[in-house]
């Protein structure tokens, strides 16, 4: 499907402009800049409203580092640290050892993606383009499971990772990342638009079934796979009650549990700077992932949004 | 039978069922329930999603619904068979009716709150004829969305503070407001966690809308030109009704989330759900029965009622969807 904004200039080929609708079609030939009010208005609306969802974070920055928010946030509000210091940064990694639990989440995040997207990505193609005894079957029963939530299903899994005595092993996150119903979805709906033909034709001339997946449409496949890595990476760098649970020794927590528990034994509202000089140095990964890639996360959630 | 045909079904390309051919020939019936390579490989390849399913959500929703009918000790499945006691324990427990009022109060303000305010900002959005603009507003509404609800909560805890050093309060005190108890005030404390939520999840609503107010057909539009309705007309008659289904979605997607409260409240009101109860929640009450007391059965019975309501709500929500709609 072909979206034709309704946008002046010369950009769109002259073939396309039939099919396009009286009103969107350039009313001034000459592409020329023009400010109306009511659109200067509505950006600055959007500025205003964008300042509001900025605020949070500026503050946070500020806080983080100066050094006399250490005990109580400083009053009024500054828009410049008072002490301005990078000693809250030094407290924060003593205190709490970020480097270690951002590599756990580094690890834990690695895992989960490889397996989860493994697993969707066979599944969807055998679901696709196999289309084995049972496949409908098979489709359904993942699907009619991503309804049941994990909130209730928790309690039992706790207990069977603790019966086999992996709690506070990693493999209580790669073992159940296995089940991605989602991600067999959306992948299997990609291969749907990858033709047969490929594989017929790859299979005529001899090649294993493992071949024709990594070699002939895995290599297609790169959109999808970058959906539902994005999708994965964010789901589980930010998840927190199953690392609540699982994760016991300090040595294993990830990021959020980390800094989750450190505030959780200390109080919520002791230590300002320190505690987001923490949350500062939480964020950078995401914030880091998000700069470069933020078109395509967008994407990919407008993507799994209209998909579900 | 063709022999081509035949080498074509035994490695899976032929889309022909082979039932339709062994109705020809009686004989061989029996072939029908032959696995092929190509069905070994199916399910060869589909195991670890098949094994998964099956590990990691079919038995512990069974184990569950076994779980929530017995007395269970320790980190046990099994325990003394108490039938419906679990149930009706919980049903009796006052605390489990202040949690689920208090998830339901907090769902439906930031459900409706966050619709209505992301379906404004997308339609904003949308009609801005500044392309970069368009992308740079995306960009920065959806930006708190990949923040965690870790995060989240104690940059919060920080805004939100109670005395008037807390920069709500500072902003409300130019205005000659007195500093609210945001997270201290029981009666306040859930609504700070809407706005809260809020701040979170706009972007995420924006983006949706905005893949949704794209799809509108632009034929629709410039039809009701014709018939001289003015940009609110079009909004209010075209763009609403079209929208339709994401609004359920969203609403659906808002309900669920909205049910399984727990980072934010678990972080800024403990396990007991301070201050006064206020932030106690479903899952919550589900963490400190199955965590904190090991009541296990009590535990797994309240998460079976949570899964019930929230099925009930789901399927509620999408008959919302079923009615005919006229622009179809």
């Amino acid at each position: 499907m072909i979206h034709i904004r309704a946008r002046r200039g010369n950009l769109i080929p002259e073939d396309r402009r039939v099919t396009m609708s009286t009103s969107a079609l350039p009313k001034e030939p000459v592409r020329r800049k023009r400010i109306t009010l009511p659109q200067l208005m509505l950006t600055l609306v959007l500025l205003v409203g964008s300042f509001i969802m900025i605020v949070p974070f500026l503050w946070m920055l500020v806080t983080s580092f100066d050094w006399a928010a250490r005990l109580n946030i400083s009053f009024p509000p500054k828009i410049w640290p008072e002490e301005p210091s990078i000693r809250t940064y030094e407290a924060a990694f003593t205190n709490i050892n970020m480097f270690r639990y951002i590599g756990n989440s580094t690890l834990v995040s690695a895992g989960v993606i490889i397996i989860s997207s493994l697993s969707a990505l066979l599944s969807g193609y055998a679901l696709s383009k196999l289309r084995f005894k049972g496949a409908n079957f098979v489709l359904l029963l993942a699907l009619s499971t991503m309804m049941i939530p994990f909130e209730m299903t928790m309690i039992p899994q706790y207990l069977l990772f603790s019966k086999l005595g992996l709690v506070d092993n990693y493999l209580a996150f790669y073992l159940p990342a296995m089940n991605y119903a989602f991600g067999t979805f959306l992948a299997k709906a990609f291969f749907d638009q990858l033709p047969s033909s490929l594989r017929e034709a790859a299979v005529l001339d001899g090649a294993k079934e493992i071949t024709v997946f990594s070699r002939v449409y895995l290599p297609l496949c790169t959109p999808i796979i970058a959906t539902m890595v994005i999708l994965l990476f964010l789901g589980v760098w930010n998840d927190m009650l199953w690392p609540l649970l699982i994760l016991k020794s300090a040595a294993k927590y990830t990021i959020q549990i980390g800094l989750a528990m450190f505030t959780y034994n200390n109080g919520i509202n002791q230590q300002p700077s320190i505690i987001m000089a923490a949350t500062t140095t939480s964020l950078i990964p995401v914030i880091v992932v998000y700069m470069f890639l933020q078109r395509y996360i967008i994407e990919s959630i407008a993507l799994s949004g209209i998909k579900q | 039978m063709d022999p081509v045909t035949n080498e074509r079904r035994r490695i899976g390309l032929s889309s022909t069922p082979e039932g339709k051919w062994t109705a020809e020939h009686g004989k061989w019936t029996k072939r029908k329930f032959r696995f092929t390579r190509n069905d070994w490989m199916g399910y060869l390849f589909s195991a670890p999603l098949i094994i998964g399913v099956i590990v990691f959500a079919i038995y512990p929703m069974i184990a569950a619904l076994f779980m929530s009918f017995h007395q269970t000790s320790g980190l046990n499945l099994s325990g003394t068979w108490v039938g419906l006691s679990n149930y009706r324990y919980a049903l009796e427990d006052s605390l489990f009716w202040q949690a689920l009022t208090n998830t339901f109060v907090m769902g439906i303000w930031s459900v409706m709150l966050g619709i209505a305010l992301s379906f404004v900002l997308a339609s904003l959005i949308n009609n801005l004829k500044w392309h970069l603009g368009r992308n740079f507003f995306k960009a920065v509404y959806f930006l708190p969305n990949v923040v965690s609800g870790v995060a989240t909560s104690l940059l919060f805890s920080f805004l939100f503070f109670p005395s008037k050093e807390g920069l709500i309060n500072f902003v409300i005190g130019l205005f000659g407001i007195d500093p609210v108890g945001w997270f201290t005030n029981p009666e306040v404390a859930r609504y700070s966690i809407v706005l809260m939520s809020l701040w979170g999840a706009l972007g995420y609503n924006t983006i949706i809308f905005l893949a949704g107010l794209q799809s509108v057909p632009r034929d629709l539009y410039e039809a009701a030109e014709v018939d001289g309705a003015g940009t609110y007309r079009k909004w209010w008659y075209i763009t609403i009704p079209y929208l339709r289904p994401i609004f359920v979605f969203m609403l659906i997607m808002g309900t669920i989330g909205g049910m399984k409260r727990f980072t934010d409240v678990w972080l800024i009101g403990g396990t007991a759900g301070n201050p006064g109860g206020s932030l106690m929640t479903v899952v919550l009450y589900i963490y400190r029965n199955a965590f904190l007391s090991s009541q296990m059965g009590l535990a797994t019975a309240v998460s079976y009622l949570l899964f019930v309501i929230i099925l009930i709500l789901t399927v509620f929500l999408m008959l919302l969807n079923r009615r005919k709609d006229s622009l179809d």
